[in-house]
């Protein structure tokens, strides 16, 4: 009763001293909303990520992490409200965001309070650090980070690839070219930027077809896209929408290389779609996916066995690129509080830039080098693409089970680096 | 005027009759509640004062959908439309025009109650689940409208909005923001009861209560039936415009139908034709996720949690919250939590003799 | 123009409608039945799919007797829900009973997302054949077999309310309470029956449905598209619910075909019923073949 008593007491002292000490940080997740789909994994990989920090290093400098979390179900007033709610009444000193709309529309707050705000959203128009691009409607971003090529580069490079593939396949004519996604600031990003790139390089575009975020029954626009008779089609949503509209136009017989958006296609999108996934190509983020071996994936299984001890759970691409991402911030981190300094907002920022092509320590051959100056947000111009392969029925088993058997694969096309091209910035 | 409510009716005038406050005892519980709101800021912190505006906000809007819903008998599944229509509206008229904000908000409000006119107009035709489904058809419309139109909304994007100012003083903090939002909601509050007190409010009543008698009585059903279109929007439209300049932001997204539901719930649950059960309402729909957030956090790391997998799910159990609530309510307490706050008072009253 | 596409489009949406039609059907049996306009129609589509996926993924049933479950226990979850919820509710306002059935379909709906996730789920493969080519358009298998279902279901219905015992109770029920209960016909069974016939029709039309596009969230919007289809086709019509549902699948793809042809705005497929059905409200206020309530006083 008495050493009760005492830890009790030991407790309730030490918790207040423990609470001011730990470094509190913002986690947006979708794990309800229209892109939860890929919203849970990568939410996942964040927040194991976070927890394995805080277990195995100590957090930052000693200070443990500690982590908001928020579902705010894809709705981008939530995240507005939830980040009005963090900055006053627990002074978050860095936000792991979600999507385009919120990030978009929190631009101006987290300039204005000096938060570092890395986003799940790759749109370019957050790129543009310096505000020197000039173009309309984006604005200075020097705190808006994230992991991978932006969406608009993703698509140059898969244009770049589709129309060496056009030549390769032997193709007569002009491809054609087609948007596709909701209307919605997410799949509308890369949207004006890959049409001019498709012009430029000698494909016919299309008039971009609209599809919601949301699962459904997508048949006419697959009538539409076929009779419009277009070679290849971007999706711009993510996977789950993306699903409905393989499965669609694989019943309506539509002959077209899709090509996906990076939160457009994974493992689990490969199960749910079954056949008519095979054959899209999309950007992978990371270096390897699960299953193949690279010195930083032992760090990822000991990340992954955080939510699951029995080490059997399937982390898809979007569980990878979310552990790399948060690793970004917390190394920034840690730059912040080298020295004895203050682990503050601003100093998290200038953290970003101290390295060139930077991969977190324990990540190596996972996390693709990402570089940010304080002019330019755009970490990597490598568009790794992949392509999913689909060769047998996916209805039973499980994800990990099908990859194993070799039922669904993912398979590395190429790898197309673009150059880094001041006018193309921000956009 | 007495301290207590007499224990009969010895009313003489219409006067009398029609007194919001009746005794001294409520008017002095009315100017206590208001001193204490007006501490509010400096005790509560920025989250609980922000929890208090939202209700200031939606209370407003939820008002109005009580005129609608509560004292006219018309239904209204687009309520949310007309909230976020206000939101935009001034919004755009401060970007725009440059109008100050705190002129904004009445104008917003004004275009508001236009464009529920416009929608009201037809639907004076219509009843019941007519109606109801053509306010549904407005609010998918309207949606898709907020969506497409760039010039007014920002599109799918959204548009971010300014706080107000008096002079050179920023409302930019919920604490100072509050006060405004206390203001607009004292001012909307006092003009509802007063416009019940007015031929038009009770026109209102008869028409809810039977509308062929009302027609009898030479109430022109069609004329009223917009009026009241026309005023439940006006109100949604200054609850929309508060919400814009408090949050900063305004989206598409945050007007769906989810919301336009939560309206009708804030409405049945404060209770059905009550104008301070309006705020009881959207108190209580402000304070509900808040609730389950805390019950989630209690069961966190427990085997419950562990079983249901609450962390994950939060926001579903949210919904099925909300979902739940308006049934049992509707089936418990149909009259909402205004007569249950009566029922309390009235106990209070009557101890220890309640029989 | 394009011929071939419009004809294909026209196709599709009948096949896609007579879906709604089915749906359409179950909600004016309700209303007929009870006076309950159910904003809760399209849970039922979603509570019978994520069922019937469940038993046959879970379970690992064959399609026949995982089928039969489902309608079993649809029948079951129609008569408990208007046992618990709609009830007590008789003799409410309308309003009352419409936020009833809303509150129950924003509760099904967060629930099934809770247990099944929001991800669409696959129903593993029922038929050897996954489609077929009619005139030219390549159509599911699950969409022909639910075409024919359809047919069945509307040829019962024929059948159930102009000779079966029950059909003509709830026929009776329909014209007048009051004379019904006098002439010894239960109306809180009549009641009962009506909401399970109605769920176990619409967890058909749910299975076919998630046959085709996998089991997803996305399946409770039919119980939207089943007001512009009713407003069509009048609030007491089982034939004009039907007729409504067909035109309104039509009326969609035909939307689709003007937008991808010359507006290219989007989204006009999902919004140009609601504008259809505002216009018949202003025109003819109790629908195209709806029979206009004489009050008297």
């Amino acid at each position: 009763m008495k050493t009760a008593l005492a830890i009790a007491a030991a407790v309730a002292l030490a918790t207040p001293a423990l609470a001011q000490q730990r470094i509190p940080v913002g986690h947006l997740m979708d794990n309800s909303g229209a892109t939860s789909d890929v919203g849970v994994p990568y939410g996942q990989g964040v927040a194991d990520t976070l927890a394995w920090v805080n277990q195995t290093r100590q957090g930052v400098a000693g200070r443990q992490l500690n982590v908001l979390g928020f579902d705010y179900g894809y709705q981008a007033p939530r995240a507005v409200s939830q980040y009005q709610s963090w900055t006053g009444r627990d002074r978050v000193v860095a936000i792991q965001g979600w999507g385009t709309a919120d990030t978009e529309a929190l631009v101006r707050f987290v300039n204005r309070d000096k938060i570092p705000f890395v986003s799940g959203s790759y749109s370019a128009a957050l790129t543009d650090a310096g505000g020197k691009s000039g173009r309309q409607g984006v604005e200075a971003s020097p705190y808006n980070f994230f992991f991978g090529p932006s969406y608009s580069d993703a698509l140059r490079g898969m244009l770049r690839w589709a129309a060496d593939d056009w030549k390769a396949k032997g193709g007569q004519g002009r491809p054609k070219y087609v948007h596709m996604g909701g209307n919605h600031p997410y799949p509308n990003s890369p949207k004006e930027a890959g049409e001019a790139m498709a012009r430029e390089l000698g494909f016919e575009v299309l008039p971009a077809i609209q599809f919601a975020l949301t699962p459904g029954d997508y048949t006419s626009q697959c009538l539409t896209l076929k009779q419009q008779g277009a070679n290849y089609a971007y999706l711009g949503n993510t996977a789950g929408s993306n699903i409905s509209v393989l499965r669609a136009c694989q019943t309506a017989g539509v002959q077209v290389q899709f090509m996906g958006n990076v939160w457009g296609m994974d493992e689990n999108a490969m199960k749910a779609a079954g056949a008519a996934a095979n054959g899209v190509v999309f950007p992978v983020r990371t270096q390897v996916v699960t299953g193949q071996d690279a010195p930083g994936m032992e760090t990822i299984r000991a990340i992954s066995r955080l939510s699951d001890p029995t080490g059997n759970v399937y982390r898809p691409v979007h569980y990878l690129a979310g552990a790399c991402a948060a690793m970004l911030m917390v190394e920034a981190m840690d730059t912040a509080a080298a020295n004895g300094g203050q682990v503050t907002g601003e100093r998290i920022q200038r953290g970003f830039y101290e390295r060139t092509n930077w991969v977190p320590k324990g990540f190596e051959g996972v996390c693709t080098p990402s570089t940010f100056t304080n002019e330019d947000h755009r970490g990597t111009m490598r568009v790794a693409i992949y392509r999913a392969v689909v060769s047998g029925d996916t209805s039973q088993g499980s994800v990990a089970e099908l990859m194993r058997a070799g039922t669904m694969r993912l398979e590395p096309v190429t790898t197309v680096e673009l150059e880094r091209k001041r006018e193309l910035l921000g956009w | 005027m007495t301290v207590m409510t007499p224990a009969g009716d010895f009313r003489t005038s219409y006067r009398a009759d029609t007194t919001i406050f009746p005794t001294r005892g409520s008017r002095a519980a009315l100017w206590a509640g208001l001193a204490v709101l007006l501490c509010a800021p400096l005790v509560l912190d920025r989250y609980l004062l922000s929890l208090l505006i939202n209700v200031g906000t939606l209370g407003i809007a939820a008002l109005g959908l009580n005129i609608l819903v509560g004292f006219t008998g018309q239904i209204s599944i687009g309520h949310a439309a007309f909230f976020g229509f206000g939101a935009f509206s001034s919004a755009w008229l401060h970007e725009s025009f440059g109008l100050p904000v705190l002129l904004c908000i009445p104008v917003a409000g004004l275009m508001t109650a236009l464009v529920g006119l416009v929608f009201g107009a037809p639907a004076a035709r219509l009843k019941g689940l007519y109606l109801a489904i053509a306010t549904l058809a407005a609010q998918f419309i309207l949606e898709d409208f907020f969506a497409r139109a760039r010039w007014f909304t920002g599109g799918v994007a959204g548009r971010l909005t300014e706080s107000p100012a008096i002079g050179s003083f920023a409302l930019d903090r919920e604490e100072s923001y509050f006060y405004l939002v206390l203001a607009f909601v004292i001012i909307m509050f006092v003009a509802a009861a007063n416009l019940m007190r007015t031929r038009d409010g009770r026109a209102l009543v008869a028409v809810r209560d039977h509308y062929l008698s009302a027609e009898i009585m030479g109430i022109n059903l069609a004329y009223y039936r917009t009026l009241s279109f026309g005023i439940a929007s006006f109100y949604a439209g200054i609850g929309g415009a508060l919400y814009a300049h408090h949050l900063q932001f305004v989206s598409v997204e945050a007007f769906n139908i989810l919301f336009s539901i939560q309206f009708l719930g804030m409405v049945i649950i404060g209770g059905l034709g009550s104008i301070m059960g309006s705020l009881m309402g959207a108190a209580f729909m402000v304070a509900l996720p808040e609730v389950v957030q805390a019950a989630a956090d209690a069961l966190a790391g427990g085997a419950i949690d562990r079983a249901l997998k609450i962390g994950g799910n939060i926001s579903f159990l949210r919904e099925m919250a909300i979902g739940a609530a308006i049934i049992l309510f509707l089936i418990f307490e149909p009259d909402g939590l205004a007569r249950r706050w009566k029922l309390i008072k009235a106990y209070w009253k009557l101890y220890p003799y309640s029989h | 123009m394009d011929g071939t596409l419009l004809f294909q489009l026209t196709l599709n949406g009948l096949i896609v409608g007579a879906l709604y039609g089915v749906v359409a059907m179950s909600f004016v049996l309700i209303y007929k039945a009870s006076q309950v306009v159910n904003f809760a129609q399209g849970e039922f589509l979603l509570v019978g799919a994520w069922m019937c996926w469940w038993f046959l993924t879970e379970w690992q049933l064959p399609f026949v007797i995982g089928f039969l479950f489902t309608l079993v226990f649809m029948t079951l979850f129609g008569i408990i829900l208007q046992v618990v919820v709609l009830r007590p509710l008789i003799g409410e306002p309308v309003i009352s009973v419409i936020m009833a059935t809303i509150g129950m379909g924003i509760f099904f709906q967060a629930l099934m997302k809770w247990i099944f996730g929001v991800f669409a789920k696959p129903f593993p493969p029922v038929f050897t054949a996954e489609r077929v080519s009619v005139l030219g358009l390549e159509v599911q298998t699950a969409y022909l077999l639910s075409l024919g279902i359809s047919v069945a279901i509307m040829a019962g219905f024929g059948w159930f309310f102009r000779y079966s015992r029950h059909g003509l109770a709830m026929r009776a029920t329909a014209f007048d309470q009051q004379v019904a209960q006098s002439l010894g016909i239960s109306v809180p069974r009549v009641f009962a029956m009506s909401w399970a016939i109605s769920a176990v029709v619409s967890a058909v039309a749910g299975v076919t449905v998630g046959m085709v596009n996998g089991v997803s969230s996305a399946l409770s919007f039919y119980g939207i598209k089943v007001f512009p289809a009713v407003i069509l086709g009048g609030l007491d019509s089982i034939l004009g619910a039907v007729l409504g549902g067909l035109i309104v699948g039509v009326l969609e793809n035909l939307a689709q075909y003007v937008d991808s042809q010359w507006l290219n705005w989007g989204n006009m497929y999902q919004v140009a019923p609601f504008y259809a059905l505002l216009l018949i409200l202003l025109i003819k206020p109790y629908g195209l073949f709806g029979t206009r309530n004489i009050e008297r006083i």
